[in-house]
This record gives structure tokens, sequence and C-alpha cells, in this order.
């Protein structure tokens, strides 16, 4: 009854943060009107709206659309960085679980745009320090001669033991998926761990985390389905933990012969509902993704309003700046590359 | 006499005890959410400010609870 922040965590002070923060955040007319703006217009816009400092400071190093990148996941960055100090007990550990994903995220960056040629500095428009690595931790990952030495510095960064067979696997194909989906797998399963299921919205939360395993593998499914790839080899990505997507379910839909053929099996799941007219419509895998995405943030807005003094609203805030984060970079790449109006449009999740 | 005086003293006690760790209590949350906006909006004073002192209504009433027991001690 008297439990203070300590152990149990500061909910009141972190999530009043937090709540000031989400006012702050862009409204659907705002991306409207970004997308009648060119470049430099859509810089000072959002340094009005938010962005201010990470603008200014990085104006004379980057221009146009590297610009708005840098600054936009910057200003993420130090976000979700800034919640996690600010926070303590359980709720840090909750958070820190969650923020997880952009190490492992920035890993992955650091990987592939290796494996592309690219220069640190090419990386580096792509990197999110949000998680536990800070801009130092990654600089030095970015600075070993061979993956194999980046992967190992990582794990020893992050405290985590890559299996023999997992590491085999990758020098002997050189595939960094094998990587990455080791890492995705013991990422949702440090998260569901953290979460102590205690109370009704840690539960709540357990079952969110669950929702966000069964997106995951449902996208994964869908993507490689749409490559042709066979139903077994799909399955060596599967996320366990899932709420509905179980591994038998996620076998039928992987061994479907088509996006439309997996109608009937996904009609059961929760979210048939808000992901049904992107199927039905275009079977375009990018509405899907996008209905998904929405669903998820969607949930996470519902879940904070009954909880307001839970992790959940902290989470919800986290995934609605991802997503503005996101839409912002859709419309920058979207107007450089002179795509169409109304096609950037459909790619934004608001 | 002495001792239903006793136990009046102790019920104004009480009251003003009670209602104080109550309202200790609720400002907990609301002190701790009320530097928490601050810290983000400083516009945000002057509303979290009265939130603040809401709870201390519930003090207000234990006080007057306990003046009109004292008062019962003296008629």
């Amino acid at each position: 009854m008297f439990g203070r922040s300590g152990k149990k965590g500061n909910y009141a002070y972190t999530v009043a943060r937090v709540k000031a923060k989400k006012s702050t955040l862009m409204k659907e007319d705002a991306y409207s009107k970004m997308l009648m703006m060119s470049l430099p217009e859509i810089s000072r816009f959002i340094s009005e709206s938010g962005y201010q400092k990470e603008i200014t400071e990085l104006t004379g190093k980057y221009v146009g659309v590297d610009l708005i990148e840098h600054a936009t996941y910057t200003n993420m960055a130090r976000l979700f960085r800034g919640i996690l100090e600010s926070s303590e007990g359980e709720l840090k550990d909750m958070i820190a679980a969650d923020l997880e994903r952009w190490d492992i995220w920035n890993l992955k960056v650091i990987l592939r745009g290796r494996s592309y040629g690219l220069s640190s500095d090419e990386i580096k428009e792509d990197l999110v320090p949000a998680g536990s690595l800070d801009v130092a931790h990654l600089d030095k990952l970015m600075s070993f001669e061979t993956d194999d030495e980046v992967i190992s510095a990582y794990a020893k960064m992050e405290e985590i033991v890559f299996p023999q067979e997992v590491l085999a696997e990758y020098r002997e194909t050189r595939n960094l998926a094998v990587i990455e989906d080791f890492l995705d797998k013991v990422h949702f399963e440090n998260l569901l761990v953290s979460v102590v299921p205690n109370s009704r919205p840690k539960r709540l939360f357990q079952d969110f985390i669950r929702n966000e395993i069964d997106i995951t593998n449902l996208e994964t499914i869908l993507k490689l389905k749409k490559e042709g790839i066979s139903g077994d080899d799909v399955m060596n990505y599967y996320i366990p933990g899932g709420k509905q997507i179980d591994k038998k379910l996620a076998t039928q839909l992987a061994n479907a012969e088509s996006i439309s053929a997996m109608a009937n099996d996904l009609a059961q799941l929760d979210f048939y509902e808000d992901i049904k007219e992107a199927l039905d419509d275009t079977n375009s895998l990018r509405d899907i993704v996008a209905a998904l995405t929405k669903y998820h943030s969607d949930q996470a807005r519902t879940f904070s309003h009954l909880y307001p003094l839970s992790v959940i609203p902290i989470v919800d805030f986290m995934i609605h700046k991802e997503n503005e984060v996101n839409n912002i970079r859709i419309i920058a790449r979207g107007i450089e590359s002179g795509l169409d109006k109304e096609i950037i449009k459909g790619l934004l999740v608001v | 006499m002495a001792a239903e005086a006793g136990l009046i003293a102790v019920g104004a006690g009480l009251a003003i005890g009670l209602t104080g760790l109550g309202a200790g209590l609720a400002e907990k949350d609301v002190g701790a959410a009320a530097v928490g906006a601050i810290t983000e909006d400083v516009s945000l004073f002057g509303k979290a400010m009265v939130l603040m002192v809401l709870p201390e209504t519930i003090v207000i009433f234990g006080l007057v609870v306990a003046i009109l027991s004292v008062f019962m001690l003296g008629m």
C-alpha cells in the first residue's frame, strides 16, 4: 500500500511524462500538409513540431532527406532513452526489455550495411541508439574488421550466448537471417520473462506481447509465401510464444497454396476483421502489413486507456512515436523519389 | 465520564490521523504525476497544483469531525 518507486516502479511519474510527450505527436492533418511540401519545407515543418534540437544540430552536416532521416531517428532514440532513464524498478526492467529491439535493429543494420559494402557514415543513418547500446558501443561495433568479431562483441555487450549451431550455420552459409532470427526469438523470450504476470495490467501487457509475436509471425509467413518459399523453410523463422498463432496454425498457414488460400485459417484470428479488407481488396502485402501495424497500435491505445498506471501507456507512446517517425521518413523518401502522393498516403500508418 | 472524554479525544485524533494518511497516499501518485507533467511542460504548473491539493480536502473533513468531537467534549 505504501510502496513508493523503488522496486515497484515509478508509474505515475513516468506515465505523466509520457502522456505529456504524446500530446506533442503529430496529428493526421500534419501528414496531409507535409505531402504538399518540398524537402526543405518538411525539414522546417518538423523542426517546429518537436524536432528542432536535432534539425539545428544536424543542419550543417546533412541536407535534404538525409537530414530528415538523421533528425527523426536521433530524436526518437533520445526520447526512448529519456523514458528509460526516468523510470525505476520493475517498470525500468520492462521498458529496457522492450527497447532491446533497437539493439537488435542496430546489429542488423550494421551487419546488413557491411554486407552491402556501405561506409560507417552510411550505416549510421539508420542506427537508432535507443536500447542499452549507446553511440559509443555502436561505433565500437562498426570498427571491427570482420562480421564474426561484430557478432561476438555484440554477444559480450548484451550478455547473450549464440548457440554453436547458429554460428556454424551462419559461418557456412553467410546468411544473416540465421543470426537475425535467433536474436528476434531471444528478444521476445526476454520480453515475456521481464513481465511478471502478478496483476491484470501486466497480464494484459503479456497478451499484448504475445499478439505482437503473432503479428510478426504472420508478416514473416506472408512475406516468405509471396516470395514462393516452401512451408518448411518458412517455419524456420517461426517465433514461439504467440497468443493465437501456435505452431500448428503457423504450419497450416505456411503450407497454404497462396495468400487467398489462407483466408479460412486466418478467419479464426481476433484481428481478422481488421486485416480482412486488405486481404480481400488487393491481396497486397503492403496493405496487409499496414493494416496489421494499425491494429497493433490501436490495441496499444485501447489498453493504455484501460490501465493508465501501467507500462502499457508507455509502450503505446513508443509505438505511436515510431509510427510518426516512419511516416515522416516515408513522406520524405516518397517525395524525394517523386512517388505519387496517393501511394505515399497509402503507406502511412495514421 | 473521564473514560468517555478520553474516547472522544482518541476519536478526534483518529479522524485527523487517518484522513492525513489517506491524503498522503492519494498525493503520492498525484504528486509524482504532477512533477512528471511539469517536467515536460512548465505551463501545466497551475493545473498540477490544483490537482495536487485536491486530496487535502479529505483532511479538512477529518479536521471538521475532530473539532465537532472536541466541542462535544466541552459540552
